[in-house]
């Protein structure tokens, strides 16, 4: 520190003729050789050395020496960013993924990215070239035209010239303009947070906490780890990966302050499709090549993504066979379709936990058709079967739905209550400006002590201790009365008489196959929703509430799931699965 | 939840009886409405999405008013802990209106967990105070209040005095005023403790004298301040009932009249139904005529057609010999039917089945059909289910037979419910149902 602040006073020392300057507790210089002490202050030498900029510093100085003793070390946004993604992959790691996974691939993925963005690992930092320019420009004039530079220069550029200056660690090597260390200490307590602004994030893929758990989801799909977006984002949600309020974890150096706490303090859980732009993004940003391959055999494949859903939502394994087809025919068990490649146009979608679930739902759609009759009709069949006969218990869609329904209803009520005492707000006040300091200090205290005065009251109310973590929500026994298993059922009575797989539901509706542009559809499911049938929004519901995500957006996926089956040509074998009545519920939107 | 929280809030009202609202008339002028508190509650706006955090303040809210009125105190204290985290929002706008909220929820809690005590409560308000300065005046009075009803009149009134001390602008004339006619409300529970401290006994004893002397102060102070509050529009129901108290332990019964009906009858004054129900009780209590008694009765049930007093208004017009009181009577006791608190009461059923009869007695069957025009398509599912049937002749055998009675006429004696009790009623008492069955066969109303 202290070098940095003497290097530019070169005066020899008035007893000793030295120049071995340092710095004493005041803030008063001193000559480490003969420990004089002079008349001057580390201000005083900022001033001296951009004296055309002494009217800012006389602005800033009082601040400073404040905010000095609130202040840590200095430290950069991305190091804090580090500190989380470290806290994040460790979690993860302990979730029992590949050891890879840290210190290769997201470690490699992070520096790439530090690199990229010229904050890091880089011979040629932003600041530098930016330095050069500013050099340049002002080597051209005189000292004594030096306020006419600063002043030709538009004020955003000069933002712009001291954030590259402070964008980097490894500038913290070089000699930092006093200045920019005055300007960033009032604003921020990170060097470089007072230049983070949500503009510049998008040209220049600033990080924020979104982009972290991107970062993590991203190195998962490069190890085709079993963890898919939304089974991260909702580890996230059940707290088994820090996110939200991370930073009270921070080093006591790295102090929060100002701008930074808009940066690393978040009141929301990112969605599914956020995080998945800020993978395609970063992912475009770093040059990544093609992702490795998902073959059948790695579990993002369809193929078996769905067994988990369909263990999930506790459905006959028959079924698979069904679903098996389903991915055969509308090609979406390729290798192309599936692997990631950033550079690829159109951007393959790598929502591979929607997709498999989007499957399945057509799946149960064929079979059971899902029209509010027919499956209702054939459990009564089914109903009857099992009554006489012993043996492997036949599939009954109206047990099920009863069974799954209660399941559904009681795990939303336990969401319900977990979002209801969510604790947002971390244990250590964090404020914007030390102006605010005491109004959030106070407010702090009196949420704490009433806080107190209510917990007295509130006895012992029996509360469910966090759940370890587990890929499952729902879990069915064989045994249990009240959480039957139907994974062993058989669907014969779904069949055609005598058949192996010819299913006896012929019909199939769907709704309207125009596809519609993204952008301007949202409400899709909001207007279809009352004409659909039942049974079919309940199963929507459930997984939508398995993988966390909107039931709109599943719906959507459903939609484009069967446009693929459909545009699939009719398979010239006779063997093959009848040609499908196909039913327009709703002709047109 | 909109419905729960203004039930809420109305249940915190009347019981404090906080009366105190600026919000009053800004809507229409000469109409005083308060704001409907969905103008209150911050809603997520449409198009922009709901950050996690107020989600959770929104579910947590929703929350804890259920608990609340499923008297799951420690429920909601628990929840409370979490909901408090509110406090710290830094947006100014929730913040205001979430203060508010946090008064009423605490104080709500504390007042009914079985283990608050009245430290809790006066901590709790003394924070509370601190946190929403726009409610300071507010929380004093219902502090002050809620110490009164607790029987500690000095700390009552020293949270007036705290109430005086505080200024703010626009409200130091209101606020004065208010504050006066808590005073007044002290003075009065003052006076009634003397006044029950003077027994019987004394009440000739020479020695009393000083003590009466006492009583007719607290007297004077309190008729001052109260009769200054009542006469500003809005509802003072216990101010009311003092008042009417003091006037009547010293026989001014004109003076109570008139304010009883000021404070019923003029315009200016929002619908209050306790208003004709003071006024009702009030004249009841000196056998005003009975003509008096049916008006103000009549206005009521305009108002609260489910009042409880409906069935004292019935017996009220049981007059004989006057056709338009039995008509009046009928249309009354329907609309009692139309309420399900009123359901299963055996004594509603059983005056309607008594009025029906009078009413065919006077030959104005076409009246029970005009009622029964409306109420066709819903009833016959509301009350005279074969259910109902069943359990109400198992738990109430007088209300079944009486609704078996009106059901039969309304619907024929060939209707679920009055079959039902018919077979089923048919060993215990043959003979009563027997008759019944006749008279419906002959007085049959169903087409």
């Amino acid at each position: 520190m202290d070098e940095e602040d003497t290097r530019d006073y070169r005066e020899p020392c008035a007893q000793c003729s030295e120049v071995t300057w340092g710095i004493t507790d005041e803030g008063k210089f001193y000559c480490r050789s003969c420990h004089n002490v002079i008349e001057k202050t580390k201000e005083v030498t900022t001033a001296d050395s951009f004296t055309a900029n002494a009217r800012i510093f006389s602005i800033s100085k009082g601040l400073r020496k404040k905010t000095k003793l609130e202040q840590g070390r200095e430290w950069y946004l991305c190091e804090g960013f580090q500190f989380i993604l470290k806290l994040q992959a460790d979690a993860i790691q302990a979730l029992g993924v590949c050891p890879q996974f840290k210190d290769e691939i997201l470690c490699s993925f992070w520096r790439r990215y530090l690199q990229k963005s010229r904050q890091g690992y880089t011979k040629k930092p932003l600041k530098d070239m930016m330095r050069i320019i500013k050099v340049s420009e002002s080597s051209q004039s005189s000292d004594s035209q030096s306020l006419d530079c600063w002043s030709s220069l538009s004020e955003s550029e000069l933002e712009e010239g001291q954030s590259d200056e402070n964008s980097g660690p490894a500038s913290t090597s070089r000699s930092r303009s006093p200045l920019s260390d005055d300007f960033t200490s009032v604003c921020s307590g990170s060097v470089d947070g007072r230049f983070h602004r949500p503009q510049r994030q998008r040209t220049r893929m600033l990080m924020s906490m979104p982009m972290t758990l991107a970062f993590c989801s991203m190195s998962l799909l490069w190890l085709r780890e079993s963890i898919t977006l939304s089974e991260l984002l909702r580890f996230v949600v059940e707290g088994h990966i820090p996110y939200i309020n991370v930073y009270q974890s921070f080093p006591e150096e790295l102090k929060l302050y100002g701008k930074d706490t808009h940066i690393f303090r978040v009141d929301s859980f990112p969605s599914c499709e956020s995080i998945q732009q800020h993978i395609y993004k970063i992912a475009a940003f770093l040059d990544l090549p093609r992702f490795p391959e998902i073959t059948e055999n790695c579990v993002l494949h369809p193929n078996i993504l769905c067994i988990k859903y369909l263990m999930e939502a506790n459905l006959p394994d028959e079924i698979h066979s069904y679903i098996w087809r389903v991915v055969k025919r509308t090609g979406m068990g390729e290798e192309a379709s599936l692997t990631f490649d950033p550079l690829a146009k159109p951007m393959i979608p790598i929502n591979y936990d929607i997709k498999a679930a989007s499957i399945v739902i057509v799946t149960l759609k064929l079979i059971f058709k899902l029209d509010d009759e027919f499956e209702w009709s054939l459990s009564n069949d089914a109903e009857s079967v099992n009554r006489n006969k012993e043996g492997v218990e036949i599939f009954n869609f109206r047990k099920w739905y009863k069974t799954m329904k209660q399941a559904l209803d009681k795990a939303n009520e336990g969401v319900e209550e977990d979002v209801a005492r969510y604790m947002w707000q971390c244990k250590k006040p964090i404020f914007y400006s030390s102006k605010t300091r005491s109004v959030v200090v106070k407010r702090k205290r009196m949420v704490v002590n009433l806080q107190q005065q209510f917990k007295k009251l509130t006895g012992s109310v029996p509360r469910t201790p966090q759940q370890p973590p587990s890929s499952f929500q729902f879990t069915w026994d064989e045994e249990s009365q009240d959480k039957p298993c139907f994974h062993g059922h058989s669907l014969r009575a779904f069949l055609k008489e005598g058949a192996v797989c010819d299913l006896l539901n012929t019909g199939y509706w769907h709704t309207a196959l125009k596809q519609c542009r993204k952008e301007y559809c949202k409400g899709h499911l909001q207007l279809e929703e009352p004409h659909l049938p039942r049974s079919y929004i309940f199963i929507l519901n459930l997984f939508s509430f398995m993988l966390k995500v909107d039931s709109a957006l599943l719906h959507a996926e459903v939609h484009e799931t069967e446009r693929l089956l459909l545009k699939a040509k009719a398979p010239t074998t006779p063997s093959g699965k009848r040609r499908r009545r196909v039913l327009h519920l709703i002709p047109c939107l | 939840m909109d419905d729960l929280y203004e039930e809420l809030l109305a249940t915190v009202e009347q019981e404090a009886s906080e009366r105190y609202d600026q919000q009053t008339s800004i809507l229409q002028p000469g109409f005083p409405l308060p704001l409907p508190p969905k103008l209150q509650l911050p809603h997520s706006r449409r198009g922009r999405k709901e950050s996690g955090f107020h989600k959770t303040e929104r579910i947590c809210l929703r929350q804890i008013l259920k608990a609340l009125f499923q008297h799951q105190w420690q429920k909601a204290s628990a929840l409370m802990t979490n909901y408090f985290q509110n406090i710290e929002e830094t947006s100014y706008r929730r913040q205001r209106s979430s203060c508010e909220r946090f008064w009423r929820l605490g104080t709500e809690i504390l007042r009914h967990h079985p283990r608050s005590k009245i430290d809790d409560f006066n901590s709790f308000l003394d924070r509370m105070k601190n946190i929403g300065v726009k409610n300071y005046l507010k929380i004093c009075l219902e502090h002050s209040f809620h110490l009164l009803s607790n029987g500690m009149l000095e700390d009552a009134n020293r949270q007036l005095s705290l109430a005086e001390s505080w200024r703010c602008k626009d409200t130091c004339a209101t606020q004065q005023q208010m504050i006066q006619g808590y005073r007044g409300l002290l003075d009065y529970y003052t006076w009634v403790q003397k006044r029950d401290a003077l027994t019987e006994t004394e009440k000739y004893d020479y020695t009393a004298a000083t003590a009466k002397q006492d009583m007719q102060s607290y007297f004077r102070q309190a008729s001052v301040n109260l009769s200054a509050i009542i006469k500003q529009p809005g509802v003072w129901d216990p101010f009311v009932l003092s008042y009417v108290n003091l006037l009547e332990f010293y026989d001014d019964h004109d003076a109570a009249l008139q304010m009883l009906n000021d404070y019923a009858y003029d315009n200016k004054f929002p619908p209050n139904p306790n208003a004709h129900v003071y006024l009702y009780q009030f004249l009841k209590r000196h056998q005003a005529p009975w003509r008096k008694l049916v008006k103000v009765l009549r206005i009521l049930q305009l108002l609260v057609p489910s009042h409880e007093l409906m069935l004292e208004f019935c017996s009220l017009l049981a007059v004989p010999d006057k056709r338009k009181y039995h008509h009046e009577a009928l249309k009354v006791l329907f609309s009692l039917l139309d309420y399900s608190s009123w359901k299963d009461n055996p004594d509603v059923w059983n005056s309607l089945e008594k009025t029906i009869q009078l009413v065919f007695k006077v030959g104005a069957s076409a009246w029970i059909k005009e009622e029964w025009a409306s109420r066709k398509d819903w009833w016959p599912a509301f009350h005279f289910s074969a259910y109902q049937a069943k359990k109400s002749l198992a738990e109430n055998a007088p209300v079944a037979y009486s609704k078996a009675f009106v059901a039969g006429l309304l619907l024929g004696k060939e209707c679920k419910y009055f079959k039902t009790i018919y077979k089923g009623g048919r060993k215990k008492r043959p003979e009563m149902l027997k008759e019944m069955k006749k008279y419906i066969t002959n007085h049959n109303l169903a087409e």
